[in-house]
Parts: structure tokens; sequence; C-alpha cells
């Protein structure tokens, strides 16, 4: 039934936040670039940082995964069916920092290399789902799961869920306020199509978070980031003292 | 995106062509369609004369670069029917004429000049890249962002991520036919939650398969430093095209100046 490839897999691009070229003006574009590169260069010394030699091999599989997740398409309530942005996904799987690096990369081999999201306007796509989805997700994702709880599944679920749906959700306001300011789509137009449509895409969004974190967290949950069993390589010790 | 055929995707179709344009190292391809892009997509709305301008030069690289030119359209038409209802956004609006009118929805002059803008906009830049990507590989493509200073271990991470997508939906197809064929599919909610399983699978082998990768290229020798290939800097072709670019960018730009 719906497993049928047609439906399952989605050829098309997140329509929404993929700026294309031409929408967005020359400050807005300037603007969101410069933050863009210096998020780039801070999370590359970053992620180099921890994941030393590890960094190239490591954060490009993420980013083929995070592209991968991306062509998934899955029903969500309503009848119609989404597909994952992953930004904080990506955030809860591997810190902000990590994750922002793997997001721009996304979007940098989207727009160059698949025409998916503009090249001008390259650096907002990046400060949109790269900056305030992964270190937004992730910092909303961080609150609430240490206000409620961190070690229960309830407290990971709801902040899950919330963060992710969250993150989609002022992705989208962003990405209006920029449409809107340059003079590309009239404010009110742009500030209710998008929010309309961004609660939806967030439901979406937050119901597969959930899935794919519920999956880890029950098989192999030192695989999310900041779990205690996260920092060390093995608790193991030799039996024999040398 | 509908190129993207199991991890074969063939994206540079006319890369073995002879042209001028081939014949120009990848660096100067990417320098011109870049600058071109950022030439288009940036000029303020209602700026007619500039497009045609650049128009002219996209147009003219088309016709010496040889491409198939029916690829190139169906990849645009595929690409441009996103844009599409993004577009009908920028139509209705105030100021200018009131041109029709019904109900709320109103079409302004104003509108229409944002809306033809936008368009021409959209569809040039498309152009542009799309002819980049067809006539250069992503090997080359690669090579050249590292000769524009590119941090080289930024293009690594953008080689193996480009290298393991193929690898990774194929490990995923089998995921889906594996539940497919357990008849995993009953109803959305179960759907749901089986995808999640294998997304969640998929990302713990991803991220052990990144551990094995990486044990491979210690075993080949890798240092923590990407290997930067030489890449040629081009001759005096590659600066007379760069210059011509650059021209062509200030001329379309220049038409406007007095005003």
């Amino acid at each position: 039934m719906s497993f049928s490839s047609s439906l399952f897999w989605n050829w098309q691009p997140s329509l929404a936040l993929h700026i294309p070229d031409g929408f967005l003006s020359l400050p807005i574009s300037l603007i969101t670039w410069v933050i863009a590169i210096a998020l780039i260069i801070v999370s590359l010394k970053q992620v180099e940082a921890k994941y030393q030699e590890r960094t190239v091999p490591i954060m490009g599989v993420c980013a083929a995964f995070i592209f991968a997740a991306q062509m998934i398409n899955f029903p969500i309530p309503g009848g119609t069916s989404g597909h994952l942005l992953g930004g904080t996904l990506a955030g809860i799987l591997l810190g902000p920092w990590a994750a922002a690096l793997v997001v721009s990369v996304v979007f940098i081999v989207q727009a160059v290399i698949f025409q998916d999201g503009g090249i001008t306007v390259l650096g907002a796509n990046i400060v949109n789902m790269g900056l305030i989805g992964t270190f937004g997700g992730y910092y909303i994702y961080r609150a609430i799961r240490s206000t409620i709880g961190r070690d229960s599944w309830r407290g990971m679920a709801i902040a899950t869920a919330v963060s992710a749906w969250a993150s989609v959700f002022i992705a989208s306001i962003l990405t209006a306020l920029q449409l809107a300011l340059s003079g590309t789509v009239p404010l009110n137009v742009a500030i209710s199509a998008m929010a309309f449509w961004h609660l939806l895409i967030g439901i979406g969004e937050a119901l597969i978070t959930l899935a794919v974190v519920s999956f880890i967290w029950r098989t192999r949950p030192d695989l999310l980031y900041g779990s205690a069993n996260n920092r060390k390589v093995s608790d193991s010790r030799p039996l024999i003292q040398r | 995106m509908l190129l993207l055929h199991l991890g074969a995707f063939h994206l540079d179709i006319d890369s073995k062509q002879a042209t001028f344009w081939h014949s120009l190292a990848p660096r100067t391809r990417l320098l011109c369609a870049l600058l071109m892009v950022f030439a288009i997509a940036l000029t303020p709305n209602g700026r007619w004369w500039t497009w045609a301008i650049y128009g002219l030069g996209v147009l003219g690289v088309v016709f010496f670069s040889r491409v198939t030119k029916k690829v190139l359209l169906k990849r645009i038409a595929v690409e441009f029917a996103f844009i599409g209802t993004v577009l009908l956004g920028t139509l209705f609006r105030d100021g200018g004429e009131v041109l029709w009118s019904w109900g709320i929805l109103r079409i302004t002059t104003e509108g229409l000049t944002v809306l033809g803008s936008v368009t021409i906009k959209a569809l040039l830049s498309l152009l542009t890249l799309n002819i980049l990507t067809l006539t250069t590989s992503v090997p080359a493509l690669l090579n050249a962002l590292t000769a524009l200073r590119v941090p080289p271990l930024l293009v690594a991470t953008l080689a193996s991520m480009y290298r393991y997508i193929g690898v990774l939906i194929k490990e995923f197809q089998a995921m889906r036919k594996a539940a497919a064929s357990r008849n995993l599919a009953r109803n959305n909610v179960w759907q749901r939650f089986v995808i999640g399983n294998m997304m969640g699978t998929l990302f713990i082998r991803t991220f052990e398969r990144g551990e094995r990768v990486y044990q491979a290229m210690l075993a080949r020798g890798y240092q923590g430093v990407p290997v930067v290939e030489k890449v040629p800097s081009g001759g005096r072709r590659d600066v007379f095209v760069l210059t011509f670019t650059i021209i062509l960018a200030l001329l379309g730009q220049s038409i406007y100046l007095p005003y």
C-alpha cells in the first residue's frame, strides 16, 4: 500500500524552507552569508577539536544520513505526507556544533550539486535551518529535558517532540521575515502562509523525530549526544593490573 | 532531484565534450557561474535590461558549451515547478495601480513587477547553475572549491558525504524491502513507527560505518589532513573568460546607474 515507492520516496525538495535564488535582496543575502560563514568556520573548529582525525569520515556519513533521511516520505496526521528537515534530530544525536556543520554541509551539497535551494541564498538557508534548527532546537530540547527529568523517557520524549516542532516553526517564521524584508512577499501573506503550513509540517517533524529518538533510546542510548557513556570510549578495565 | 536515482546519479552528462567552455579549468567555470548567479539574483526588482544582458550571456554559454538542451530544459522544468507555488505569493500585494481585483485578492502593477523580476532571476540562476553541473563533474567541482580557498576539511567532508549518499539510500531501500516483505504497513501510526525505527537503525549503522571508514582511511595512511590535489589553475583563456564575465556583470549593472 503506502509503501509503494512513489509515496515512500520523496524526491521533491523541502519546498518552503529552501529559498531559491532571486528571492532575497542584497542586504539580507549578505548579512545571512556572513552569519553562515562564521557559523561554518566556528563549528568546523569545534568539531575538529572533538572528533580530531575522525572529523571527515564521521561528519561525512552523518551528513549523508541527514540527506537520505530528508528524502524519506512518511504519513502525517491529516492524510498528507511529509518529510524530515532533520535539524533538531541532528542536534539531539550529534550535539549542536556537529549538527550545525552537518546540516550546513547538506545544504551546500543540495544547492551546488542538486540546485535545491539557491546559491546566493545559501547563507539564509543555512542560518534558518543550520543555526535555528540545530542550535535553537537543541537548546529548547535540553532546557525541557532538564526541567522534566533528564533520565526519564517522559522528559526525553516531550523535549524531543516540542523542540522538533518549535525549530521548524521558528525557522519558517524567520524565512517568512527574510522574504518580507527583501520585498519579495508581503509580510502578512508570508507570515500567515508559512506559519500555517509549518504548524502542520512541524507536527510531522515532531512525530518522526520522536520515533527515531525513541528507537535509539531503546537500542543504543550511548549514541545520543551528552549521554554519560558518550564521552569515554569504554568503562571496562583490564582484569590484570599492570 | 528527480534525477537522483538509486545511488547511481549521473549529473554531469555533458562533461566529456570538448568545447571552449569545457577547456576552461573547473575553477574558472565555477567562478564565472557564481559571479553570474550573484549578479543575476541580487539585482533589485524591475531592472529588465540588466537581465536581458545577463540572459544573452547565459544563452551564449548554453550555445557554446553544447549541453544537451532536452535534459537542461527537463531539469529546469522540474526545479521550477517547486518554485512556482512560492512565486504566487509575490503577486498579491498593495502598491501601484490595481489591475484586477476579486474580493481581497488584488493584482497590482507592483505585484506583477515583483513576480516578473523574481521569475526571471530564479530562471536565469537555475539555467546558469544547471549548465555548470551538466558540464562539470562533482570531483572537479570539489577540486574547484579547494582551489578557491574553501577550508580543505570542509571540502573533504563534502566529498565524503557525496560518496555515501548512494550507499545509505541503498541501505534504506533494503530495509524498506525487508519491512514490506514482512507486511509492516498496516496503518499510518504503525507505518510512522516502522519508518522511525528504520531511520534510527540507519543512523546507528551510519555512525558505525563512519568508524569503519575512519579505520579504513587510517589503514591507507590518513593523518587527519585531507590530501589536496593539484588542480590546473588555468591559462590565458581562463583569465580572458573571467574578465569577460566581470565586464558583463558590471555592464548589466551600469545601465541603471544614472537613475
